[in-house]
């Protein structure tokens, strides 16, 4: 398995005793110190790539920022927030479905025009990821739509009992925090919980 | 109370089917790998304690 | 897997060496007598309620429908991908610096199982994501740093085959396990850092679970159950190690007097 190699650490050279112990600690720390020394260098090395490339590392720019820093008419970015409610304009061009609809990150919205069917977990007051090119002032001609879920889970019970008792609507945002999940739920059935 | 999935079913078919089959590729190899070699191990150790104990 | 080497130690008693170097293996064999099938049973039993309540007795999402039942298999190989190769860049610290006997033989069987979980991750990940974001892959942070995470899985995987002289296969590999733990933190912090298709962690230290109970109970069994399974694997590999290296040796210490006597 492991055989004493050429190292120069060889464990079973004749050596006085205290000599050997005190060369091993500190031939040990030297190694440990090295290992730290160029992890270290290199995770500093690793921070200034990424942070040198992180305009390219996100994968969507928000529409605030489009409109601070517009990107050439040609070039293809991705657009991402929230669908904003009631923007949303299905109309039919010949045989393709034309959807337009506004997104917003809560400071600016932008006009995003989509041919084509969009995806499953499209809907107002949901997250999306829009690939396309910016025309300028408002309007983004989008080639494809990904839609973006965040990290809340709830059940469809529990979700429908909040939307039938009017303590929520899905349309304008995140649903409320789990922790005051269960109470709610069991305050929508019967009295209000006064939230 | 049952879910019975009908939406996206075959999606989730098929991550609990991978995950299934890595683990009983994993499983069922490591459980062979170990039968061979204590059999081996033991092949090689019996025939050692019938001569005089060197080690 | 682990070639056997047969450098012979001149004017050493054999019977001495072997006795020296399997002092920890052979502690770790009467350990693993116990461990490795409380670990199996551990884990059978955690996965099979985990699982069957995950899969037919669990919520469907009010948004993601059912495919949210992935979630309960994905977030797992994740949590498992990034601790696995924590451990065996621990192990590479502890064969260079400590040159520990067992920390090399432990980064070998780590290795595999850790590449599968890793490729499960973005298996399911792929799976997930078509339903719900309409795409397979995305290159965006959190995607990209974890297929990293697989080809530094991959690369550790080939470094310990590609040398002839095993050490310095088990060398370069441990030097590869400790730089590539770069990648844990950008793995970690990617969705917080940089806009990311993937949503961020639903499970923090510092805010409360954005997951109710009737979810976050079968994901805590499922992920105990793997967690437990990974650990069960590891250590059955590395006691299967173990004895094939044993064995190795008393075939080699059984062909040497008769080599040296012809």
């Amino acid at each position: 398995m492991t055989v004493p190699s050429s190292t120069g650490t060889s464990r079973h050279s004749p050596e006085p005793q205290g000599s050997r112990h005190k060369r091993r600690m500190t031939r040990k720390s030297r190694r440990l110190w090295l290992v730290l020394a160029c992890l270290g260098c290199f995770a500093v090395a690793t921070g200034l790539v990424l942070n040198a490339f992180s305009s390219s590392i996100v994968f969507f720019m928000a529409p605030s920022q489009v409109l601070k820093a517009p990107p050439a008419s040609d070039r293809v970015i991705r657009l991402g927030g929230m669908v904003v409610a009631g923007s949303l304009r299905r109309s039919l061009e010949g045989q393709t479905p034309i959807n337009q609809f506004e997104v917003t990150d809560g400071q600016a919205a932008i006009d995003v025009r989509y041919e084509g069917i969009l995806p499953d977990l499209f809907r107002e007051g949901q997250s999306v990821v829009a690939l396309g090119t910016y025309r300028g002032g408002s309007a983004f001609i989008a080639s494809e739509v990904l839609a973006k879920h965040d990290e809340t889970y709830m059940p469809k019970e529990v979700a429908a009992a909040l939307q039938r008792s009017g303590k929520w609507d899905p349309r304008f945002g995140k649903p409320p925090s789990s922790e005051s999940l269960n109470s709610m739920a069991r305050g929508a059935t019967g009295g209000s919980n006064g939230r | 109370m049952i879910h019975i999935a009908y939406t996206h079913w075959p999606y989730i078919a098929a991550s609990y089917g991978c995950a299934l089959l890595a683990t009983l590729w994993l499983g069922i190899g490591l459980a062979l790998r170990l039968h061979r070699a204590t059999t081996r191990l033991a092949l090689l150790e019996r025939p050692d304690a019938r001569r005089k104990p060197t080690v | 897997m682990t070639k056997a080497t047969h450098q012979p130690l001149s004017g050493r008693p054999a019977q001495g060496a072997f006795l020296h170097r399997f002092a920890n293996p052979g502690r770790f064999l009467r350990l693993s007598r116990w461990l490795f099938p409380a670990l199996c049973a551990f884990s059978g039993v955690f996965l099979a309620i985990g699982l069957v309540w995950a899969l037919l007795f669990s919520p469907a999402d009010w948004q993601q429908g059912d495919a949210v039942r992935i979630m309960y298999l994905h977030v797992p190989m994740a949590i498992l991908a990034s601790a696995g190769y924590a451990t065996l860049a621990v192990c590479g610290v502890l064969s260079l610096v400590w040159k520990h006997p067992l920390a090399d033989l432990a980064a070998v069987e780590i290795g595999p199982v850790g590449a599968v979980v890793t490729a499960l991750c973005l298996l399911t990940g792929a799976f997930w994501g078509k339903p719900m974001w309409g795409a397979w892959w995305v290159w965006d942070a959190r995607l990209t740093s974890v297929l990293v995470l697989f080809f530094l899985y991959l690369g550790h995987i080939a470094l310990i085959q590609a040398f002839d002289d095993p050490q310095r296969g088990y060398r370069a590999a441990a030097v590869l396990a400790i730089a590539g733990v770069i990648d844990l933190p950008i793995i970690k912090f990617s969705v917080t850092w940089w806009n990311t298709l993937h949503q961020p962690d639903s499970i923090t230290l510092t805010h409360a679970p954005t997951m109710p109970s009737s979810m976050l109970l079968p994901l805590s069994l499922c992920m105990i159950g793997f967690a437990t399974g990974f650990a069960a694997l590891v250590t059955g590999r590395l006691k299967a190690a173990i004895i094939e290296t044993r064995a190795q040796q008393m075939l080699t210490r059984r062909a040497r007097p008769l080599s040296e006597s012809a």
